[in-house]
């Protein structure tokens, strides 16, 4: 009977009181692919779609490599007919009452739940993460952001009534965890009112999945797509007339850096090896495991980098062993690696753990800030101060104190760095998908003969062109807070209205950029720590100056061809912007509450840096003001490039910049603009540039910027109205002179 | 499996009632040991000396196992020393009998506390550190049983000596004894996972876990009158 059969089995586990395997079927997913036939298409405007004659992909289980379905691999037709559907959804979606999609992304959610075992089973079969982590983290997460958006989406009228939906946005994944960070990205595009269209790496079920819950739903068929397709069709899908923007996630490897207080190493390291070798690895879909596979790509690297870190000198700790064929790699801890080895520089893969020592706080910070990463950290101490002083120190967008990768939709979670620039969540997420009301929709008109190495390169060279006529302007490059000759030892004529020559200003170069950028960089810590009322004494004091200096600078202005009353309400409204941000300097940011956690997560607004900032020829005293003072006021260091047909009255500027601000927080470099602006977008030391040029200058300025991923914000040749208040100081320029980190306060004793 | 010597293991009872409970074991021909609880269960609020003389009347009386409830005003005030120097005393009016330490931890005040209070209890010479007498408001949650444990695992690895842990109060199901069983193998290992080591202090839940029984061997779910009473 079968009495005696589990007898025999009870009494093993009696006595050996291991943990038995606690299998979740995959019979619900399997089932699943089956109504597609186990061949997954594309879901677009509320349907499958198969088109014919595509290559596909096998889906594989990460963990025994059985084939579970085919993907189709898209091709840029599809890409095209998911745009139109987005684009065709949007006019209907956008103009909708907040109410309305709000109420649609609660039925999303609602149907999620109604799901969740199907999703979280799918999700752990194809990914190999384990299901408790899917099932207890990402699937109830899933559902609060949907729910959080959609009380956002609710305000929406009231909250963000300056601002409208960007329109159609594509959205391109990385090939691990596409599920959630799909559900990060869409939930506030959805929510303020653009349409999405997701480019999925291939073998990637579950968006689809969530895609076909979201038109199961009946209205707005068309505002979810999803393809699945190789990384090649992204520019595809960024050039497809009609998409805005375009979101990318690349691949997170996972691994963690640990830095340990020399004075606790000992005790740390054993607790640590302790903890890893009861670690379970098993199939995800064992309930009883702690961690699963992530296939072979990523065992090999984890592998490789094992193996470097070893002829490095490392030590490698590793709980038990694993045969060499076998889909898992083990938690493995690496410690003893020099400082100065390429695996130190190198981001740490799953599942692996660095850990190096340290002696004071001061030595932490820097080898956690000397990293190009700007992820999230978490700093561990009962001494509240040490903690905070850490977590303000840190280059990162999100700190945890005393915690490690909470999430909450309600808190913003982005980097800096080269860990990119956009948020998603909270507030600073929607932002990501709106612009200012009335702004135009961008047409997307890339110059496919812009040559990038060659733009800017050599500048023109310049001649004497004839008697300065009138006052000489003073010249120089204003760098490191006096005026110095430029590196090319030559200057450029600048000609009035009349075409006669007005003066000569300095030829500026790379070297000069160079020079600025540095100067700027040593005035940074002094300028960032000031308290924000010393800033806006500095920006006051400034705002007279140049109010002492107003017929000097009308008169430069009328020799530009600009009217007297034009000239001196430029002048006047310049002086107003000065005051307004020495007004509006931020006090360090406000405090969210979480619901679930209990203690306060503090969203503050930290400096960006340097900032280099190339201005536009119309309105060239008030733009240079209007952009030089939020810069300013949020704590950066400024590199300018000023109007190139009329860099005049911002040189008067920096005769007054010379005796009240300290050296080097504004830095003015005069030149060939084409030939600075190549410099800046080069530069890796720049934390942010907006240029205010050409559309070829702004395309190079995009396309350069990649190099350190640094937030760029271009014109595309549009000129702006620098003396209206929504363009010349709104809450845009507030936005982009700061960026914001989220710091996690968990209380309990 | 029925000679697995599956038994509860200890009978655990007020001073007064050891001698009774003594002499009904040995009429049942049963070998469980008696435990005492002692020093003025449940609040520990008498004086030291009537608190010895109760360990040592019940000792004389028979029971093997004697549980004693910490002064929680010496933890409260920090006087750690003087809490040391009490359950030293506990320790030798003791004897030979096992001894087990009620921090009464829904008393304490914060995590902090509690961690010092076991490590002192077990430097003191506890066989076992015990979570709650059962009768405060909050008993044995699983954060402060997470401190406790670790606490076990630091002595051991300080010390070398292994001392063992009881949560005790608001354990009613088979299933949560489940939760905690998994709990000390993932804190402590398999080494803790017997009855020197580890107990559950609990009474409707042996009948839970008769039914789970009862259940596996039948198939069917028993109702609570088709068990013995415990």
């Amino acid at each position: 009977m079968a009495a005696t059969r589990t007898a025999s089995r009870a009494c093993e586990i009696f006595t050996t009181l291991e943990y038995g395997p606690a299998p979740e079927s995959h019979a619900c997913a399997l089932a699943w692919l089956d109504t597609q036939d186990r061949h997954l298409g594309h879901y677009v405007n509320g349907q499958w779609l198969k088109p014919e004659h595509r290559s596909s992909v096998p889906c594989q289980d990460p963990i025994t490599g059985e084939n579970l379905a085919s993907c189709l691999q898209a091709q840029s037709e599809d890409v095209a007919a998911a745009v139109e559907a987005a684009r065709a959804s949007l006019e209907n979606w956008s103009t909708q009452p907040g109410a309305i999609r709000a109420q649609h992304l609660t039925r999303l959610a609602k149907a999620i739940q109604k799901h969740q075992r199907l999703l979280w089973t799918l999700e752990s079969l194809v990914t190999g993460r384990a299901v408790r982590e899917v099932r207890d983290r990402d699937v109830p997460l899933a559902q609060q952001l949907l729910q959080y958006h959609a009380v956002q989406a609710h305000t929406q009228e009231e909250a963000l009534a300056g601002w409208e939906p960007m329109g159609v946005i594509g959205l391109i994944l990385s090939p691990t965890f596409p599920f959630l960070d799909m559900m990060w990205r869409i939930c506030p595009a959805l929510a303020v009112g653009c349409t999405v269209v997701v480019l999925v790496p291939p073998a990637s079920p579950t968006p689809l999945l969530l895609a076909q819950l979201a038109g199961e739903l009946g209205p707005f068929p068309g505002i979810l797509n999803v393809i699945s397709g190789p990384a090649s069709l992204g520019p595809v899908l960024a050039a497809q007339p009609g998409v805005q923007k375009v979101a990318f996630c690349g691949a997170i490897k996972g691994g963690l850096r640990l830095l340990i207080q020399e004075a606790v190493w000992d005790e740390t390291m054993r607790r640590l090896q302790e903890r890893m070798g009861r670690l379970r690895c098993g199939h995800g879909l064992d309930g009883a495991v702690d961690m699963g596979a992530r296939g072979a790509a990523a065992r090999d690297l984890a592998q490789r980098y094992v193996s470097e870190a070893q002829s490095q000198g490392a030590q490698v700790f590793q709980a038990g062993s694993e045969p060499s064929d076998s889909p898992f790699f083990l938690p493995t801890l690496v410690s003893d690696l020099p400082p100065a080895s390429p695996c130190t520089q190198a981001e740490v893969p799953w599942p692996l753990v660095v850990a190096s020592p340290f002696r004071t706080a001061k030595e932490a910070l820097a080898v956690a800030n000397g990293t190009p990463r700007g992820g999230s950290a978490s700093v561990w101490s009962e001494r509240l101060g040490q903690a905070l002083e850490l977590a303000y120190g840190l280059q990162v967008g999100t700190v945890w104190i005393n915690a490690h990768g909470l999430r909450d939709p309600a808190v913003p979670t982005g980097g800096c760095k080269e860990s990119g620039s956009s948020w998603h969540g909270g507030q600073d997420g929607l932002y990501e998908y709106l612009r200012p009301s009335g702004t135009p929709a961008w047409i997307p008109c890339l110059s496919k003969t812009l040559n990038y190495d060659a733009f800017g390169l050599a500048p023109p060279s310049t001649l004497p062109a004839g008697p300065e006529t009138g006052p000489a302007p003073p010249y120089g490059l204003f760098v490191g807070g006096r005026f110095q000759a430029p590196g090319a030892r030559s200057s450029r004529p600048i000609r009035d209205s009349q075409g006669s020559l007005q003066g000569y200003v300095a030829e500026g170069g790379a070297k000069d950029i160079r020079g600025a950028v540095e100067a700027a960089h040593q005035a940074a810590p002094g300028w960032m720590s000031q308290s924000p009322a010393a800033r806006a004494a500095l920006l006051w004091a400034l705002a007279a100056a140049l109010q002492r200096r107003e017929p000097n600078l009308v008169s430069r202005l009328e020799r530009h061809g600009v009217e007297l009353k034009v000239a001196k309400a430029e002048v006047e409204l310049s002086v107003k912007r000065l005051r307004a941000w020495g007004a509006r300097v931020q006090a360090q940011g406000c405090a969210l509450q979480v619901a679930e956690l209990r203690g306060p997560v503090l969203r503050l607004r930290e400096p960006l840096g340097v900032l280099a900032i190339v201005c536009p020829d119309e309105w060239p005293l008030l733009a240079f003001v209007s952009l030089l003072a939020p810069a300013l006021a949020h704590g950066n260091t400024v590199v300018l490039v000023p109007s190139g047909a009329c860099p005049i009255p911002a040189l008067e500027v920096c005769q007054e910049m010379a005796t009240l601000l300290p050296a080097g927080l504004v830095n003015v470099v005069t030149g060939d603009r084409d030939h600075l602006t190549r410099c800046l977008a080069l530069h890796q030391d720049i934390q942010a540039l907006w240029y205010f040029g050409s559309a070829q200058g702004s395309q190079f300025v995009e396309w350069a910027s990649a190099g350190n991923l640094k937030p760029v914000w271009v014109n595309r040749g549009c000129p702006r109205a620098w003396d209206q208040e929504a363009e010349g100081a709104g809450p845009e320029l507030e936005r982009r002179a700061a960026r914001t980190k989220a710091l996690w306060l968990p209380m309990g004793d | 499996m029925h000679d697995k010597g599956i038994t509860t293991a200890a009978v655990c009872v007020y001073p007064a009632r050891v001698c009774d409970a003594v002499r009904a074991l040995k009429a049942a021909g049963c070998d469980i040991p008696v435990a005492s609880v002692a020093t003025g269960f449940p609040a520990a609020q008498t004086h030291l000396k009537t608190r010895l003389e109760e360990i040592r009347l019940a000792v004389e009386d028979g029971a093997t196992e004697i549980d004693v409830v910490i002064n929680r005003t010496l933890v409260l005030t920090g006087q750690w020393k003087a809490l040391y120097d009490e359950i030293r005393q506990f320790r030798k009016a003791c004897g030979e009998a096992h001894l087990k330490t009620i921090l009464a931890t829904g008393e304490l005040g914060s995590l902090t506390n509690v961690y010092k209070a076991s490590m002192i209890a077990m430097m003191a010479g506890s066989d076992f550190i015990k979570t709650s007498t059962g009768k405060e408001t909050v008993n044995a949650t699983f954060p402060v049983a997470i401190v406790m444990l670790r606490a076990i695992r630091d002595f051991f690895w300080k010390t070398g000596n292994k001392v063992g842990f009881k949560p005790a109060g608001g354990i009613r199901s088979a299933k949560d004894s489940l939760v905690w069983l998994s709990l000390i193998k993932e804190e402590l290992g398999d080494e803790w996972m017997k009855p020197e080591l580890f107990r559950i202090g609990a009474s409707t839940l042996l009948a839970d876990i008769e039914r789970q029984i009862y259940h596996h061997v039948t198939g069917r779910y028993a109702a609570y009158h088709d068990l013995p009473m415990s």
